[in-house]
């Protein structure tokens, strides 16, 4: 009998964590979005939802938290439960970039960065109305005229102030919000140029918009011959992966169950579709542990370019 | 209009979900329309975290079916209770009740539903045909003008919905003063959140929305309780004369119409909400009647005049919503947090670069008139015996609906300290009549006013003349000021508050 209770309860304890990990889970999950409506990641997270949901059989509900470049969203998920449950999809430079500049409560460390699933095509844009299209004629068009910027992250902000000291210019800056908040101030002209996260995805194929160059690392496969400003001979780039990230200590079978899905999104016609046909961000599937590396690559790179 | 869109926006409000979204909606306003001291934006309140499962198109067409549920359903218990379900059906009680007084409580009810489907289809009408325009024009407004409306809209609202010009600068500064509240949008810097990360994104809008009106509201009628006497209900009788006839509907239809342009009218402009219109069009048709001494007697025109308005008000106030993404009442304001948790911006760029979806919730709103006059029609018996229901049954199961709405929001024992705070303010504000309206416009348009007014001034470079090229905030500009000086005068003069707070 003692045998027999003894062997129920192992079989128990063996099949426990497999069933806990292939029932997870069993209630909505939530997706935070740390930017507004309407923007480049607002657009794919909520794809990514939807396609999460298929594989995970629960809701995905979507929840802006918009607020200093995500800060507002980390911060908030750094004090939830690390159960999985709670989730945040987006970039990284809230934790790349923001903690330099802004006392926040969270550090990289907090959390884990469990899959990238596309690569952020961060831009200069301006309008098809203006008399100028490539960085190179804003910048000589600034040489001789006061301009304005719309700016959606401290860091964007940082490094075209950057610019605009060592070319001289006179740039009044604003803030937009977001990208929704941005697209009507470039198309109404009401600024010269602005910072994209990925919004011209929307606006380019219309021919209303123009990418003056990326601020990422390398040339977007979609817009293969507009320069990125490393290429212009600025040395500052926004490296930026769609990236779905816990808070640390999530148990490592609820981990598998949200790699399993961004992996299942990474593969799903829907979300590729979106990602690369409406926002023009390449779908990847980048793992767990080279995207630890990353976000500590790029945050110790940026540091290096804030000091000087 | 791109009529391939708009054929593709019809085949998706006539699927099943749908249906039953839109139905759902219209059904629970019709119950809450019919419950004396349950107000539309209470259920709207209560209702967009009950929403975070449907599909923004159904999300939207429900709560807007919700509120147009609720016009028609405060018919019934101002008709049989003399007790209307919303202030906005005051007016209706004054023939309506008489009427069922008379023994023809079938035929009162009936006009009611028939003058608010039609005022309701009408304006949907007239919303789809100008709102689509106007989104047009509003594209061309940029930050200098975004403020400037906003501005307008503030101290109109405030003007209209306070009377006394201290009080609605009490009421109004706290909503601007909380609606600051959170990180800054441009350097991320937190502001006044006291190191509270649940306020880094700002007082969380469900909070302040159903603390101030829901729960608050329930606070008020509980007290009311303790002094309320027994409302006798008229009881619907067998009667095959007492029905509505054609030659009545044919009396009664220039009535209809004319309520119809009025509330179209009324809804269209900031800050007026239906209380406004139904009044106004009941007058009118008072004014325009050949035996005015007949109404407030049982007079079917009046029951017409007041229902035909109220519900024009309703897709009339969307016209500025979908236009410029202002809200011009309370309900509207509500429907850019539910738009927003939805994941839509709404605003002249939401018919450029999303057609389908406003298509869709036009489509929406038609399908829900046709299933309010279905419902209507044949639930007349089951909605009469909800006027029977008594307030210490209804009170109770809001309260637990409005609790169990924070905390769907996921922000724990911390949102339900928030929500009871802003009940106990709402409650307050009431008591002492300071306007809650004005309060919760003016949190809500806060952050809106507070981005355009600060790319306005950087823009600028500090420079006033560059308003003098942009005739359209100039002109709102100097309406905002001539808005603030009849308020000072008024203040001045009366002593004491004009109008009384519309509830919507």
């Amino acid at each position: 009998m003692k045998k027999t209770f003894a062997a129920i309860l192992g079989v128990t304890m063996l099949t426990a964590p497999m069933a806990y990990a292939s029932d997870w889970p069993t209630r909505p999950l939530t997706m935070v979005i740390g930017f507004n409506p309407g923007g480049s990641t607002d657009i794919q997270g909520r794809v990514l939802a939807n396609v999460m949901e298929e594989f995970l059989g629960q809701p995905v509900n979507v929840v802006n938290q918009p607020g200093g470049g995500s800060a507002v969203a980390f911060t908030r998920l750094a004090n939830t439960e690390p159960d999985g449950y709670t989730f945040l999809f987006g970039g990284t430079t809230a934790l790349t970039f923001t903690p330099i500049i802004t006392p926040v409560e969270y550090e990289i460390d907090d959390f884990e960065y469990l899959a990238a699933v596309a690569l952020g095509q961060n831009a200069i844009v301006t309008s098809a109305e203006q008399p100028f299209s490539t960085f190179d004629e804003i910048i000589a068009h600034g040489k001789e005229n006061p301009m304005t910027y719309a700016q959606q992250t401290p860091l964007d902000e940082a490094i075209i102030m950057a610019i605009a000291e060592e070319e001289g210019l006179d740039l009044a800056i604003v803030p937009t919000g977001g990208g929704g908040g941005m697209a009507p101030l470039v198309l109404g002209r009401e600024v010269d140029f602005a910072y994209s996260g990925g919004t011209h995805a929307q606006y380019t194929p219309t021919g209303e918009m123009v990418v003056a160059a990326f601020m990422s690392a390398e040339r977007s496969p979609f817009y293969p011959d507009t320069p990125t400003l490393i290429e212009l001979g600025y040395n500052y780039s926004i490296e930026d992966y769609r990236t779905i990230i816990v808070p640390a200590g999530v148990p490592e079978d609820v981990k598998e169950r949200l790699i399993a899905a961004a992996e299942f999104a990474s593969t799903h016609q829907a979300f590729i579709d979106i990602t690369e046909g409406n926002t023009f961000f390449p779908v990847v599937m980048i793992g767990q542990e080279e995207m630890e590396a990353n976000v500590r690559r790029i945050r110790a790179a940026t540091e290096e370019v804030m000091a000087n | 209009m791109d009529f391939s869109a708009v054929g593709a926006a019809a085949a998706e409000a006539l699927t099943l979900a749908s249906f039953i979204g839109i139905g759902g909606g219209v059904l629970l306003g019709y119950i809450v329309g019919v419950i004396p001291g349950l107000s539309r934006s209470v259920a709207i309140s209560i209702a967009i975290p009950m929403t975070f499962y449907m599909s923004p198109f159904i999300a939207i067409s429900f709560l807007i079916g919700l509120s147009k549920g609720t016009a028609a359903g405060s018919a019934v218990s101002a008709i049989l209770l003399n007790a209307p379900g919303e202030a906005s059906s005051a007016a209706t009680a004054l023939d309506g009740y008489p009427m069922a007084k008379e023994g023809k409580p079938k035929t009162a009810l009936q006009i009611g539903l028939i003058a608010s489907v039609m005022g309701d289809i009408l304006a949907t009408i007239i919303l789809i045909f100008v709102a689509i325009p106007f989104a047009r024009v509003a594209l061309l407004f940029g930050p200098y003008e975004m403020a400037a409306i906003l501005a307008f809209a503030l101290v109109f609202i405030a003007g209209l919905s306070g009377g006394n010009i201290f009080k609605g600068l009490a009421a109004g500064g706290l909503g601007i003063f909380l609606g600051t509240i959170g990180l800054d949008n441009q350097t991320g810097l937190p502001r006044l959140t006291f190191g509270y990360t649940e306020l880094m994104d700002g007082m969380p809008l469900i909070a302040v929305a159903i603390g101030t009106l829901a729960l608050s509201e329930m606070f008020v009628q509980s007290e009311k309780l303790r002094y309320d006497r027994e409302n006798m209900s008229v009881a619907l009788k067998k009667d095959r004369s007492d029905r509505i006839t054609w030659p009545i509907f044919k009396r009664i239809l220039p009535t209809i119409l004319r309520g119809t342009g009025v509330g179209t009218f009324v809804g269209a402009l900031p800050g007026l909400g239906p209380s406004v219109g139904s009044f106004m069009s009941y007058g009118m048709a008072q004014k325009a009647a050949k035996e005015p001494e007949k109404f407030g007697k049982g007079e079917p025109k009046g029951i017409a005049a007041s229902e035909s308005a109220d519900n024009a008000v309703i897709p009339a106030a969307l016209i500025p919503l979908f236009g410029l993404g202002i809200p011009g009442n309370v309900s509207a304001a509500l429907l850019i947090g539910a738009f927003a948790i939805h994941g839509i911006t709404v605003g002249p760029l939401l018919l450029r670069d999303n057609p389908e979806l406003l298509y869709s919730i036009f489509a929406g709103m038609i399908l829900a008139s046709v299933i309010m006059l279905v419902l209507g029609w044949y639930g007349l018996m089951v909605f009469a015996q909800i006027t029977r229901v008594p307030p210490h049954v209804v009170i109770p199961i809001v309260i637990f609906f409005c609790l169990a709405g924070m905390m769907l929001q996921g922000y724990g024992t911390f949102g339900l300290i928030i929500l009871m705070a802003f009940a106990l303010l709402g409650y307050l504000m009431k008591k002492y009549d300071y306007s809650f309206v004005t309060f919760l416009v003016a949190f809500i348009i806060t952050p809106m006013l507070e981005l355009n007014l600060r790319q306005s001034i950087i823009l600028s470079r500090g420079n006033w003349e560059i308003l003098l090229g942009r005739p359209i905030a100039l002109f709102f500009i100097a309406c905002t000021a001539l808005a603030l000086v009849t308020l000072i005068i008024r203040t001045f003069r009366k002593g004491k508050p004009v109008a009384n707070a519309p509830a919507d």
